[in-house]
């Protein structure tokens, strides 16, 4: 039965009702005139009547109306809540339906049909970038032999040499990227299976610390480690290390001439707390949103300075989020950035499972 | 006699510029671009190390090792994919490769792979390593240069350990990376030059001749000989 003549048909009892209780109680009142009473109490009967009558009804008729909106409309909240809750990744689940076929059933029924019309053409999209990356590999190797081979030619001029070095770094630069969107290409669409291990995440932050001073060398940074405190979460370590490598080589790259890398990991309240927080020249506030964006380059004037795929916070955001951990950062353009992980301690959990 | 290594690709030029590079290096090479082909291939001809890629018309890679395996043909296998991934290169080492390359790879590290697989005997038992006037005692961990005594950090010990382990062999960074810092992905950092810079500093630095050399583009070698 559809909702109109559902709410028809409650309105028409409703109004019944109170009609029917008008007449009684009307009835009533002239039989008792008929009975020989003066018929002149006027004013008062009257009100005496609107008000023993006339109140409660519009009272019921006003209850009864609230009544059926919200019985009626009770369905479109959790419609609403369900549609709150669709992002990219959850497109494939269906809005509730309470299949008695009214307007709202419908319209959940349609909601559903689109949302899985966007699901198919994410989908597409996914599979797309997979399927060219994967295209991409089979010449990209082959120019990548093909220039290696010309490098060793003996008979290369220096010149020749310094062109062919330099092709080949930028067809590995491109082979990185490549590589770079075929992982998030393959995360997108769930198929990279992390490894689930207990990780002393002090340790990968100990090793990472140590990388991270050499790496800073060359650049004249002094890079500390304030607190390690032992933080062991469930994760997969190849990826995490991953993660660490990441954020600590953007902490050195994106630096300045004798500025610093300061790391720390601290276990609170059930979370590991890594911050890594470097000097330089920042991330202006508008473009702090778009950090995780694929591709995304802050200042146009100073992203050609550095070398990078463009992909690195995309991936370590995928990562953290895979741990159900998260990511965030902080910037004073022109003082320093600091990047905040948070990921869940082991012992919380077991505890929730 | 010639180290003799099997290539099967159905990409014509890799096939091509894996092959020239291989014969470069003095091994014999032959080239079979199909899966059925391939199947029979070692038990025709004993070859001492296959190269076998895993997407291939018709019969893939994996399908491929996994029935020589079944036929108790242990074949050293260097498998190269495209897809490069994880999970993929445990499949491979479960099917029973002996090594795994993900595409595009450096030519630098196939053929030092492909070495790596066709190495005859055991490798070097000594306990400690010397090249030139450079030793490397694996139990002690103590390293010498004309007998200076050299300190070196947990990662600088397992970097030349490596390097020496594979003296006058080229090394690419891959494979630097997964051997010394066991990263199983391509970080994208200029990690591995800047630690060979500070090997460099420690151990060339005040010693002839110089010991470890920088192939551009390519990788590094520890060798005399510059």
């Amino acid at each position: 039965m559809t909702i109109r003549t559902r709410m028809t048909v409650w309105y028409c009892v409703a109004l019944l009702i109170s009609i029917l209780l008008t007449l009684v109680l009307a009835l009533d009142e002239l039989r008792e005139r008929k009975h020989g009473e003066k018929a002149s109490k006027g004013m008062e009967e009257l009100v005496g009547v609107v008000v023993w009558v006339g109140i409660p009804a519009v009272l019921l008729s006003i209850g009864g109306g609230w009544w059926l909106m919200h019985k009626a409309l009770a369905p479109v909240a959790t419609l609403t809540e369900a549609a709150r809750r669709v992002t990219e990744s959850n497109l494939n689940k269906e809005l509730p339906r309470s299949r008695n076929g009214d307007e709202l059933d419908q319209l959940s029924a349609v909601l559903n049909e689109m949302t899985s019309r966007l699901h198919q053409s994410f989908k597409r999209i996914r599979e797309f970038t997979l399927h060219a990356s994967h295209e991409l590999k089979t010449p990209l190797t082959i120019l990548c032999g093909e220039a290696e081979t010309e490098m060793h030619h003996e008979s290369l001029s220096s010149a020749e040499r310094e062109r062919s070095v330099n092709r080949l770094e930028e067809l590995r630069r491109l082979a990185r990227i490549v590589d770079g969107l075929t992982l998030l290409a393959k995360a997108d669409s769930g198929l990279i299976p992390l490894a689930s291990a207990p990780v002393h995440l002090e340790e990968l932050v100990q090793d990472s610390f140590a990388d991270t001073q050499v790496l800073a060398q060359a650049s004249g940074l002094s890079v500390k480690l304030t607190t390690c405190e032992e933080a062991i979460v469930r994760g997969d370590p190849h990826r995490l290390r991953q993660l660490l490598l990441n954020l600590v080589d953007n902490a050195v790259k994106y630096n300045q001439q004798g500025g610093s890398v300061v790391m720390d990991l601290r276990a609170r309240n059930g979370t590991a707390e890594l911050t890594i927080t470097n000097t330089g020249l920042g991330i202006a506030p508008e473009g702090l949103p778009h950090v995780f964006e694929r591709f995304y380059r802050g200042d146009p004037a100073h992203s050609h300075e550095v070398d990078g795929c463009g992909l690195g916070l995309s991936i370590a955001e995928w990562i953290v989020t895979a741990h159900r951990g998260t990511i965030q950062i902080e910037s004073t353009p022109s003082k320093f950035t600091t990047v905040t992980v948070r990921l869940p301690l082991l012992s919380e959990m077991t505890k929730v499972s | 006699m010639a180290v003799r290594v099997l290539v099967v690709e159905d990409e014509k030029k890799t096939a091509s510029f894996i092959r020239k590079a291989l014969q470069a290096e003095g091994f014999a090479v032959d080239v079979c671009d199909n899966g059925a082909d391939a199947l029979a291939a070692p038990s025709a001809t004993p070859y001492d190390a296959v190269v076998l890629d895993i997407m291939l018309r018709g019969r893939d890679g994996l399908s491929v090792l996994r029935q020589w395996r079944q036929h108790h043909n242990a074949i050293p296998v260097l498998l190269l994919s495209a897809r490069g991934e994880v999970t993929e290169r445990v499949e491979g080492l479960d099917a029973g490769a002996d090594d795994y390359l993900p595409k595009p790879f450096a030519l630098v590290e196939l053929i030092a792979r492909v070495r790596a697989l066709t190495r005859r005997g055991p490798e070097n038992k000594f306990s400690v390593l010397r090249v030139a006037d450079l030793t490397l005692d694996t139990v002690t961990h103590r390293a010498q240069r004309a007998g200076v005594e050299i300190e070196l950090t947990a990662r600088e010990y397992r970097l030349l350990e490596f390097l020496m382990r594979s003296a006058g062999r080229l090394c690419g960074r891959m494979m630097i990376l997964e051997k010394v810092w066991d990263y199983d992905f391509d970080p994208n950092t200029n990690l591995v030059n800047v630690y060979v810079m500070r090997l460099r500093e420690k151990i060339d630095a005040n010693f002839e001749p110089k010991l470890v050399h920088t192939v551009r583009g390519t990788g590094y070698v520890l060798r005399e000989t510059p």
